[in-house]
């Protein structure tokens, strides 16, 4: 293979000014920064979250979560429980930003989220009702929508009135980063103002089984919940006096093109993020990964014993598509209202069963919680 | 850096043709890929045609996948991405692996697999969930298909914002290699005919039983139809120096959210991507020689795509045709054999036509649909419309290389 140089990419850095997350430690960034700081045990019994049989008795769940608890009854009742976290977790993000978003940006703010396969429960039961229904067409055409990949990302955009830049990119645990590169990109080239880019996934039987089913995972306890980021160009926050609470200094995403294995692959992308970003592997305090072996080999590799690691699976069990957004959201909360750690670079990577690899560069500001107001 | 991004290969595996010729031969003469359902059960059903992509043989167009690991769309994604490479004579490229990242577009990903899941679910219950299914199931399954088929490091991106996905898919290639992040991309789109988008469609009045008549006044809605395609595009500069031929030159493109509904398009919202599309292609709309429209023959489309064409084009409105007249509704692909129709319009000399066509809906005046059969002519610069649920509009626009 041909060697090349990369691009330079760091000229650009993404600004975080908001951030919403749905874990089992609560809902919104404040919850979910105390409980990391406490540590303490996120699952639930699963029985909490589906009558159904489920592989494991645990899961990293929203137990009790009722969309109309949070988004009001009307136009809630068709929504999917993933849909629901998506409008819910873009809106904290907005909330938690100082952008104000009106008649004059709405056309240049928009919704980039991440996915696995959609609601697998909306299209299962949809596919489920063309067999069991006396006729097989006798489906409900008000839930068609919800077994489209963009549902959510479409109603977060009606529910908070953006017209922007809507996209979903489907990648699982790789979602997340993918994001953030594509957000990268547009921002870059002035195709929108903001982004609220992040993914979410429930908690249904049919994907509990589908994960477990795939042997693939660290964990057999399932999970839900995600995270939304509101990110803009960094430096032009900046120019307007506006502080990110962190700055996403690099992305950079790849595959093994079935050419390799995976741990090599990401260790090739760690080197070549830590040098877009200008940092070297002493320097990070922090490193976040899927939980995944091969991200493990990779940073023994490249990154040393040093930084603190963290392994996101003891915090969203298995579901990557969450995960990859928590991963984010335990850097933020390791700033949030925490000025000590100002300035600290952490790293975060991530990686697929078939072969995608991607890592981010992240440096903290210590901003307190909602202190821009 | 801004470089010219131009398109250097074509890969359509579609219901009327496989490889770029076949297909400009079929789109030429105006074929129609609507079949009898082959893939499912119709049993019950009131209407039972789709465009499968019956000649479909995984294993004789994909050197590296092993079909039985893989669902039926990334199995599309993949052969599409492997004719585009091989239509580009770039098949030295991958030795420059990394510089060469894919961005593929689907709406409903593997859906078979999904329709397979939950047969055995119903027969079996959930514990025994097959393992080949499950691990076939991710939709980011359908770029990361094109990775390993054609052995490239760089970045995957599955892009599945619906039934504009292949659009999407094509304007984040523009930027990664206008701005130097990539010097080459494979981009566009798959998807699968399947049970439940059959059904509902049908429950939506959106389901034609016989034809898709896009813009007639008869017209009933989508037939839903099947298949990959791929675009092989590099930099202007690349693609002079290994003396590649060049299709068309990517100019621009626009993006924009209706927010307003998850099914109705909005023709306001559509007229502001036409607009965000010509201004970042540096086009005046009386440029617009051809619009690959996004006709999906439902009242409602056709009805915003043809207000919108009208109040961005004033009373001079180009030629504007539809592919799914002779594909169907092939989702996440769509927008990609639409981008298609759009280069071989450049590069070969014709706007393919509308099929079924009878009589223009009379609300749709000074509409010329192209109908029925093909016409010779040089356009020089041609608009891909491509709109979808969750008001996910996305619009390129292609020229000739001057």
């Amino acid at each position: 293979m041909t060697v090349t140089t990369d691009p330079p990419t760091s000229d650009f850095a993404l600004g975080v000014s908001g951030w919403g997350v749905l874990s089992p430690y609560g809902l919104g960034a404040d919850e979910f920064t105390a409980g990391l700081r406490t540590g303490r045990d996120g699952t639930v019994d699963a029985a909490a979250l589906t009558d159904e049989a489920v592989p494991d008795p645990r899961a990293y769940g929203l137990a009790g979560f009722r969309a109309r608890d949070h988004l009001g009854r009307k136009g809630t009742s068709f929504l999917d429980r993933r849909t629901a976290f998506a409008v819910l977790a873009c809106g904290q993000a907005l909330a938690d930003s100082d952008l104000v978003v009106g008649d004059d940006n709405r056309d240049r703010v928009g919704v980039v989220l991440g996915t696995n396969v959609g609601s697998l429960q909306s299209t299962s039961d949809y596919s489920r009702d063309t067999l069991v229904q006396e006729k097989p067409y006798l489906v409900n055409p008000i839930l068609f929508p919800n077994t489209v990949l963009n549902c959510a990302a479409g109603q977060a955009a009606i529910w908070h009135q953006l017209r922007g830049v809507n996209t979903t990119l489907a990648g699982g645990g790789m979602a997340t980063l993918a994001g953030l590169r594509y957000a990268m990109t547009v921002l870059r080239r002035g195709r929108a103002q903001a982004l609220l880019v992040g993914a979410v996934e429930e908690y249904t039987p049919q994907m509990a089984w589908a994960e477990h089913a795939t042997a693939a995972a660290p964990t057999t306890v399932g999970g839900e919940g995600g995270a939304v980021f509101l990110v803009e160009d960094a430096a032009a926050m900046r120019a307007a006096g506006r502080d990110p609470v962190a700055e996403i200094i690099a992305v950079d995403l790849g595959h093994t093109g079935d050419r390799g294995d995976l741990a090599t692959a990401l260790a090739d992308r760690v080197r070549r993020v830590l040098a877009q970003a200008g940092v070297a592997a002493e320097d990070l305090a922090t490193v976040v990964t899927s939980g995944a072996a091969a991200e493990e080999r990779a940073l023994d590799e490249v990154v040393g014993p040093d930084a603190d690691r963290v392994a996101i699976s003891d915090l969203a069990g298995n579901c990557p598509t969450a995960a990859g957004a928590l991963q984010v959201a335990a850097v933020l909360a390791h700033h949030r209202g925490a000025p000590e750690h100002d300035g600290c670079l952490s790293l975060i990577v991530a990686s697929t069963v078939d072969g995608a690899v991607g890592a981010a560069v992240l440096k903290g500001a210590g901003r307190a919680a909602r202190d821009h107001r | 850096m801004n470089r010219r991004v131009v398109v250097t290969g074509l890969g359509p595996v579609s219901s009327i043709g496989i490889g770029i010729d076949a297909f400009t031969t079929a789109l030429r003469a105006g074929r129609s890929g609507i079949t009898p359902i082959a893939s499912f059960d119709t049993s019950g059903f009131l209407t039972d045609r789709a465009g499968e992509v019956h000649e479909f043989a995984p294993d004789r167009l994909l050197t590296r996948l092993d079909p039985a690991e893989w669902g039926r769309s990334s199995l599309f994604a993949a052969a599409a991405a492997r004719l585009a490479l091989t239509d580009a004579g770039a098949t030295d490229v991958p030795d420059r692996s990394d510089r060469v990242g894919v961005c593929m577009g689907t709406t409903s990903g593997e859906s078979q697999v999904v329709e397979r899941l939950t047969e055995h679910w119903l027969a079996h219950g959930y514990p025994g969930t097959p393992q080949r299914l499950a691990r076939q199931l991710p939709a980011g399954r359908v770029a990361e298909a094109v990775s390993r088929e054609l052995g490239l490091t760089g970045p995957a991106l599955t892009v599945s914002t619906a039934c504009s996905a292949s659009n999407y898919a094509l304007g984040y290639a523009f930027d990664a290699i206008a701005t130097g992040e990539q010097d080459y991309m494979v981009v566009g789109g798959a998807d699968s005919v399947c049970r439940w988008a059959h059904a509902g469609f049908y429950r939506l009045g959106a389901l034609a039983a016989e034809r898709c008549a896009p813009f007639d006044q008869d017209r009933a809605g989508v037939i839903t139809a099947e298949g990959g395609v791929a675009l092989f595009l590099e930099s202007l500069d690349s693609a002079r120096a290994r003396g590649a031929r060049v299709y068309c030159e990517v100019l621009g493109y626009g993006l924009t959210c209706d927010a307003k509904h998850p099914t109705a398009p909005d023709a306001t919202s559509v007229a502001r991507c036409m607009r965000l599309a010509h201004q970042d292609a540096g086009v005046k709309p009386d440029e617009v020689d051809f619009i690959c429209a996004h006709g999906t023959a439902t009242p409602a489309n056709d009805t915003a795509e043809y207000a919108a064409v009208r109040e961005v084009f004033g009373d001079r409105l180009p030629p504007m045709s539809s592919v799914k007249s002779m594909l169907g509704h092939t989702m996440g692909a769509a927008s990609g054999f639409s981008a298609l129709a759009g280069a071989l319009a450049i590069s070969a000399g014709f706007l393919a036509p509308t099929i079924n066509h009878v009589t223009t809906d009379p609300a749709m005046t000074g509409l010329d649909v192209v109908p029925n059969e093909s016409r010779p002519e040089q356009p020089r610069i041609v608009q891909v419309n491509g709109f979808a649920f969750g008001g996910n509009n996305a619009i390129t626009i292609l020229g000739r290389l001057a």
